[in-house]
């Protein structure tokens, strides 16, 4: 029989608190992360509302080494740095815990939009500069480029790169094992970390920094997703915008944040004594293979990567105490899924609590998966089961059990947490007591 | 002498140079001392004077394309070790150039 996977630290930077105490104490109490748009001047957007994370959460570059990285990150990258870093503090993993070659990195990154609003401040007004120097009103490529090269500093270019936050965590953590990106939007962070558990299973690596990191709260991802009809309109009261399950949704709300869990194999967790959190025991991934932003209304494949995931964790559906949702709060979302699950379950679904830390902390996105699985793990380990916040309306079509507005004391020995991308990707973490 | 040197931003071009190198490599502006080698003792990478050169153009108000930088080097630090040749008075001789026009 092949070595477990533990879980032995896991770091979170999220609208509601930094670091995994703030976390739990904030999805304890079900409070809501979402408020009116800070980042930038939000006024005549159909959507004015997200989830961010700000000043109280800390100064997150003091996570950061080598100290002259902080300058080369995007924001996503920072976030990152800081919860990957928290996350090993946890585990007690220090420099020399772990052969660097040993060591690997597995990022769900990559948004929408781009990753640094001041250069996308420089680049919109070399943009408009270009236009009004040329006189003719329209895109000029030559005129732009001149004005884009007086006034970029070479290095905010760097911050775009997708793979820029798996590079910095390989920099500051010297890890020189298997290092890599994965991209699945929605559904990235869940895949990071299922990647991350392959990476060990497949002997590639000993422990493994997984997770996932996003910041999208820029124009150009709140007007893309306001475009696509995606986003909540809620702007008079953010913290009711993100109802997952709820008749009265209209949408999801755009977060930030980053989660990040150390996995390591259970020979070497044991050997060093590493505290544990709990067995990451299965992993289930799927497409559609459908339409991009349409997911399959018979649920199948969704489905099938939930059995896929218990099955790989040789698991029954009975022996699932708890689900954290994808639960975006968009109607077809929280349909399909609700469908998902049913079918997947059996009549075992009606049994298990379903819930959507969305509705507290908005869409991390490519971070998704990541987060949900911190707040999964809190559920197994805390005794409580996060709550489905705003649902006080439930939709007919969504007749599970959403855990709606308050916290739940319960201890689930496994649980399951799910992330669907836009594009189809369909993928599930499974979690049980160590 | 500080009066002997021309004034940037109603600042002396030392101070100048010293504090844009000092935000560069991210150090204290007491680490920042004659001699000092930026890469080997205040940890510059290459990426680092991609952004000291686009600061100087900001302080001196200028355009300095990133090759001039390069060619100077060569030209000044011919043969020598460049991971401690490199120190805050190059790159005050290069600020100094530039500000004459050179």
């Amino acid at each position: 029989m092949s070595e477990r996977v533990a879980v032995t630290g896991a770091g979170v930077v999220t609208p509601i608190g930094a670091g995994y105490e703030s976390f739990r104490d904030g999805l304890r109490s079900g409070r809501s992360g979402v408020g009116r748009i800070r980042a930038f001047d939000c006024a005549g957007l159909s959507t004015q509302i997200a989830a961010e994370v700000d000043h109280r959460q800390g100064d997150l570059s003091a996570w950061v080494e080598p100290r002259t990285s902080a300058k080369l990150m995007s924001r996503a990258a920072m976030f990152a740095a800081a919860a990957a870093a928290m996350a090993r503090r946890q585990a007690l993993l220090g420099r020399d815990g772990v052969d660097p070659r040993r060591l690997g990195v597995v990022v769900g990154a990559g948004g929408m939009g781009p990753t640094d609003l001041d250069l996308l401040a420089t680049q919109a007004q070399a943009a408009i500069d270009a236009a009004r120097e040329v006189g003719t009103g329209r895109w000029d490529v030559p005129t732009f480029a001149r004005l884009f090269t007086e006034r970029t500093n070479p290095i905010a270019t760097l911050r775009g790169l997708p793979n820029l936050a798996a590079a910095q965590l390989a920099i500051q953590h010297d890890a020189r094992g298997p290092n890599a990106t994965i991209t699945t939007a929605c559904c990235a962070g869940t895949q990071a970390i299922g990647e991350g558990l392959r990476l060990i299973q497949r002997g590639d690596a000993d422990v493994v920094l997984a997770g996932g990191t996003d910041a999208a709260v820029n124009p150009v991802a709140v007007l893309g997703f306001s475009l696509l009809g995606t986003l909540s309109r809620c702007n008079a009261e953010p913290g009711r915008a993100s109802r997952p399950f709820d008749r009265q949704r209209d949408g999801f709300v755009i977060g930030e944040g980053a989660g990040f869990v150390v996995l390591e194999r259970e020979s070497f967790a044991q050997a060093r004594g590493a505290p544990v959190l709990a067995e990451l025991a299965g992993y289930g991934v799927t497409c559609d293979a459908y339409r991009i932003t349409d997911e399959r209304p018979d649920a199948a494949e969704a489905a099938h990567a939930i059995s896929l995931g218990l099955r790989d964790a040789e698991m029954e559906p009975r022996d699932l105490g708890y689900i954290n949702a994808h639960g975006t709060g968009t109607r077809m979302n929280d349909i399909t899924e609700t469908r998902a699950i049913r079918l997947s379950l059996g009549a075992h679904a009606a049994d298990v609590p379903v819930s959507s830390t969305k509705s507290m902390i908005g869409h991390l996105l490519a971070a998704a998966g990541a987060v949900e699985l911190a707040a999964t793990l809190i559920a197994l380990t805390e005794g409580f089961l996060p709550p489905t916040i705003n649902l006080e309306d439930p939709d007919e079509e969504c007749d599970l059990d959403y855990v709606p507005n308050v916290a739940r004391a319960a201890s689930p020995t496994a649980a399951l947490s799910t992330s669907f991308g836009f594009g189809g990707q369909n993928a599930c973490l499974v979690i049980r007591r160590w | 002498m500080p009066g002997d040197s021309p004034l940037v931003g109603g600042r002396p071009l030392p101070e100048v140079v010293r504090r844009i190198i000092a935000d560069v490599l991210v150090v204290a502006l007491e680490e920042v001392q004659p001699g000092k080698g930026l890469v080997r003792d205040l940890g510059a990478e290459s990426i680092d004077f991609m952004d000291l050169v686009f600061r100087l153009e900001d302080a001196l108000e200028c355009q300095i394309p990133f090759p001039r930088w390069q060619r100077f080097i060569e030209a000044t630090l011919e043969g020598q070790d460049l991971a401690v040749a490199i120190t805050p008075e190059v790159v005050q001789l290069f600020a100094e150039r530039e500000l004459a026009g050179a």
